[in-house]
């Protein structure tokens, strides 16, 4: 028997063969048989019997030749086959002649499948999709990790180091994030935003990637800082600027006002290896002074300027766990070696899936809740398809008996069952596909207010596809078989009788019971789950209206990229907001990092406050900050609670100043008064500066509510990318123009990017994602609703049906109407109890994980309870109350009759 | 299903890639061998042959292949493969140590 398995290469070609040339097959079985029947037969003629005689002999030695041909058959594998195309046969006929239930099933079916597979077409983009090159899976991502930020970046020397160090990969490469440079095709062509990655030389070597056109990067041209301007581009940016013209080989393009040599195209199948961008350039490190510049510092030596994303390839085999054994090693040498860069710095090395469900990121949440919320309506559908099948394989109970008896084996009709799960499933799910295509077309609506290359990456795929057979498949076994197995049971006696069977069995009720319970227990969780999140989604807008976002604009500077330095950035500044707020129209005009809602990130800042007791294990806090300007607080209403805002006159010549927001008031120094208070930077003796007001709290993107966060003057912490907020008095969008007019006027080189209303960037943060995600959830809710609902109508309406005689006999001996009714709804009423019970508890306990997840929230929100609950009980009740009434109705002579 | 109910199953299986050792024959040559060199102790329903032949070529162990007989009729005629020779020797070891061990268990005098 063990050799069955070993050697099934040999023997899989030989069933194939059998199954692919059963005419064959069949025809040389029978001319053997005959054979060795004629062989026989002539031996016995010639031991002297009659020829007839002889012939009848031969057949009686043989043993009945229909027999073993069957016999012959099943070893050939040859039944399998033609039973499952009559049962498939069999089955389509059935489900034409039942056309209501099929229709039904397939749109239950249908609905759930294609609602997880839009779901699971996000998780599987933002989680599951391996990295678009070869052998994915022995690419692994290595990050630094410092006590508070455990996804920090690495700095280029560290680059360096681990480079130099780790023996587990045969390569390690380094990429930024995506920059933002100004592109020209050429000198005279005004720039315009684009977003590029400088990697290190290695980088497509390490990661397996031939360009499709050109080359990659050489090793020497990530040597020597600024001296090898090259780049490859981007596939789609490629195709959209030049055309996916192939002679772009050897051209220059113009980034930042210097020149670069494209010499490659990245190719079709590697995007890139985000989920959400596609870098439209990649560059060298080396150019870094050129296409990052910074004011300060030195990115090739500065231990702690942290910009570098370290990709590696595991060195053939070695095993994941000694990597990420060798990354704490080296971590633990940094640490030892250079100190300064503060204690607790660890470095660890991720797997595609544990990065892309590293604990900071809400993407892949987002797909984890909405994949589990559309499999509870698999669940619900399924549970409401095993109700219809129980009870049409009730009304089938005869058939069942007849094939028993016909002596049909039982494995054989639970083929036959399950066979006819399957193609309702099949159809279900091939419906369910084109319910996934207009989810996923849902989900695509979402797009990112950038100019930067962003990509939304969900698709209906041959992953997602392929998730829908399973999908599909496995809610066949779900749903069929409860079915099959009642089947089983049939007594093949009292079945073959004529008439209802004598079914008075609670046991077979109790299934179909549990069915509903289930059914009202998950969809109550659904919908009370999506009101939950709808309610989360509007308390974040209320949150947010502490910044008034009508009649303000937005527009995005980096002088960087036409090569100011900082004091002429500094006075770009000053003159714009000079003459923006000298334009008709405006009241006010702004510079800030990162506006509330903003994409972009907030720098952290490490500090101490003074009088604060910092925890025994720390030498220092950090707290997200921002730089803005003496407009900031005005323009963007933010209330100032005490203190002031800033002024003009905070500038470098007088003393350094900051202004805090309450939480950090009410965290820090609570009830004491924060103005006029010190916060020390980096460490005690480091450098100060005074507190001189408190801001009101706003909500930022990112950060929890109630998070300290620092506001620090533009003109003692110049810096260049900044963006500009213009308050109009009109319509923002019509003071465009004269924005553009003003920036011309100063430098008619300077790109100006992300011009938009902040509206706009309202609206995407705070109405058209959460939108989406409570259509997405809204539109579970509901499906399972009213499956549930069906549900339950369909078990009362079945009851009723089955015990017309019953009921009938009851109100001939004196049952009144009211009677009856409360004996058929008492039962529906007692399983819609049970289900909102545990509905209830399900929901509780998911708004916990779901809150704490999405929302950083903990509490619980009575109001979505006291809406959905009675809602759902009343419609639940509805429904069950419907069917009662008409056995309420019903003649008892005809009831009784009605056998 | 038809079984041979009289022989310890798999044994036909082992007696038939035996007599196929030998030479290749077909299946009314192996019936009439199976007979004769078991001294007709061996009951077989006849039939019950082919189905154990179908399944060892389905398994690889043996082949057929459709030969004219001494007498010019077409037959099929099995012969083993080189897996069948394996399994043969695999099957063979394991039948002596068994049946060495029965033949003991059987000989225990009793008392």
């Amino acid at each position: 028997m063990a050799m069955r398995v070993a050697h099934w290469w040999l023997t899989v070609p030989l069933r194939l063969r059998s199954l692919f040339s059963r005419r064959r097959v069949e025809r040389e079985m029978d001319e053997e048989i005959r054979f060795h029947i004629e062989q026989k037969t002539e031996e016995g003629i010639a031991a002297g019997l009659a020829p007839d005689a002889a012939r009848a002999a031969a057949l009686r030695a043989f043993g009945g030749v229909a027999q073993q041909q069957e016999a012959i058959r099943d070893t050939r594998g040859l039944n399998w086959l033609t039973d499952f195309v009559a049962d498939v046969r069999y089955a389509i006929r059935g489900l034409r002649r039942a056309g209501g239930l099929t229709v039904f099933v397939v749109l239950a079916l249908a609905l759930g499948i294609g609602l997880t597979a839009a779901a699971f077409s996000m998780l599987d983009s933002v989680v599951f999709r391996p990295y678009p090159v070869p052998q994915p899976e022995r690419v692994l991502t290595l990050m630094s990790a410092s006590r508070d930020n455990p996804f920090d970046s690495f700095s280029y020397r560290e680059f360096r180091d681990i480079a130099a160090a780790a023996r587990s990969f045969s390569g390690v490469a380094a990429a930024t994030g995506l920059v933002t440079v100004g592109y020209a095709p050429d000198a005279r062509t005004l720039p315009r935003v684009r977003g590029a990655m400088l990697v290190s030389g290695d980088y497509f070597r390490v990661l397996g990637v031939e360009p499709r056109i050109g080359r990659s990067f050489r090793p020497d041209e990530d040597q020597i800082p600024d001296r090898t301007p090259v780049v490859v581009l981007g596939r789609d940016f490629w195709k959209h600027e030049f055309a996916a013209d192939p002679g772009v080989v050897g051209r220059t393009i113009r980034l930042n006002g210097r020149e670069f040599t494209v010499v490659g195209v990245a190719p079709e199948r590697f995007p890139g290896m985000n989920v959400f961008s596609n870098p439209d350039l990649y560059a060298p490190l080396a150019m870094a002074n050129v296409l990052m510049p910074r004011p300060t510092g030195d990115f090739f030596e500065d231990r702690d300027d942290r910009r570098l994303v370290l990709r590696a390839r595991l060195a053939p085999g070695a095993p994941v766990a000694a990597a990420k054994s060798e990354m704490a090693v080296i971590a633990r040498g940094f640490e030892r070696d250079h100190p300064e860069s503060g204690g607790g710095r660890r470095a660890a090395a991720y797997t595609q899936v544990e990065l892309r469900t590293r604990a900071d990121d809400i993407n892949w949440k987002f797909g984890v809740v909405f994949t589990v919320l559309a499999l509870a309506v698999v669940l619900v559908a399924c549970t409401n398809v095993a109700g219809l099948l129980l009870s049409r394989a009730r009304a089938r109970t005869r058939e069942m008996a007849v094939r028993l008896a016909l002596g049909a084996g039982r494995s054989r009709v639970i083929r036959m069952m399950l066979t006819e799960s399957l193609v309702l499933a099949l159809l279900g799910g091939a419906a369910g596909v084109g319910v996934g295509f207009v989810g996923i077309e849902l989900l695509r609506t979402f797009s990112l207010p950038t100019e930067l290359p962003s990509a939304v990456p969900f698709r209906m795929d041959v992953r997602v596809l392929g998730a829908c057979l399973v999908l599909a498949v496995s809610s066949a076994f779900v749903f069929g078989l409860a079915p099959a197995l009642q089947s089983l049971r049939t007594d093949i006696v009292s079945g073959l009788k004529e008439g209802e069977v004598g079914e008075t069995g609670r046991r077979r009720m109790w299934g179909r019971n549990a069915l509903v319970v289930a059914q009202v227990a998950i969809s109550l969780t659904l919908v009370t789950v999506s009101f939950l999140m709808a309610r989360s989604f509007a308390a974040l807008v209320t949150e947010n209206a502490a910044v008034p976002k009508d009649q303000l604009l937005m527009a995005r500077f980096n002088p960087a990229l036409v090569r100011y330095d900082l004091d002429r950035a500094q006075r770009f500044y000053a003159q714009l907001i000079e003459r923006l707020a000298a334009t008709p129209g405006v009241t006010g005009a702004a510079l800030t990092r990162n506006p509330p809602l903003g994409l972009g990130n907030y720098d952290r800042i490490a500090l101490i406050p003074d009088g604060f007791d910092l925890p025994p294990d720390r030498d220092h806090l950090t707290v997200p900050s921002d730089v803005v300007d003496e407009g900031y607080f005005a323009t963007l209403g933010i209330a100032i609670r005490r203190g002031r805002g800033f002024r003009a006159a905070d500038d470098t010549t007088a003393p350094r100043v900051a202004v805090v927001n309450e939480a950090f008031a009410a965290r820090y120094w609570p009830g004491r008064e924060a103005v006029g208070r010190l916060i020390h930077f980096e460490r005690r003796g480091g450098e100060v500066v005074e507190v001189v007001g408190v801001a009101a709290d706003v909500h930022r993107e990112g950060l929890r509510k109630g998070t300290p966060f620092l506001y620090l003057p533009y003109a003692q912490r110049p810096a260049s990318g900044m963006i500009v907020m213009v308050k109009t008095a009109g319509p923002p969008l019509e003071m465009t123009d004269a924005l553009r007019g003003v920036v011309r006027g100063l430098d008619p080189d300077l790109p100006v990017s992300e011009l938009r209303t902040y509206a706009d960037l309202y609206r995407f943060a705070l109405v058209d994602g959460p939108a989406i995600a409570i259509r997405l959830t809204g539109i579970m809710g509901g499906v399972a609703l009213m499956l549930a609902i069906a549900g339950l109508y369909g078990l009362v309406a079945y009851n009723v049906s089955r015990r017309t005689r019953e009921i009938g006999i009851r109100m001939a001996i004196g049952a009144t109407p009211r009677d009856i009714l409360e004996l058929v709804t008492g039962q529906g009423l007692r399983l819609v109890a049970i289900g909102t019970v545990i509905g209830l508890a399900l929901s509780l306990a998911v708004e916990r994980l779901m809150k704490a997840a999405l929302f950083q929230d903990a509490g619980v929100d009575p109001v979505a309870y006291l809406v959905v609950v009675p809602a759902l009980a009343a419609v639940t009740l509805l429904a069950a109350w419907l069917p009662a009434r008409r056995a309420a109705r019903i003649a008892p002579t005809e009831a009784l009759r009605c056998e | 299903m038809s079984k041979p109910t009289d022989l310890v199953q798999g044994t036909l299986d082992l007696l038939i890639l035996k007599i196929l050792a030998l030479q290749p024959l077909h299946g009314w040559a192996i019936s009439r061998r199976l007979k004769t060199l078991s001294n007709d102790v061996l009951q077989v329903s006849e039939g019950s042959l082919y189905p154990a032949l179908h399944k060892l070529e389905q398994e690889g162990w043996i082949t057929a292949e459709w030969k004219t007989t001494e007498n010019n009729r077409r037959a099929k005629f099995y012969s083993l493969t080189r897996h069948g020779r394996r399994q043969l020797e695999s099957e063979t070891a394991s039948w002596i140590t068994l049946s060495a061990a029965i033949t003991q268990v059987v000989r225990l005098s009793e008392g």
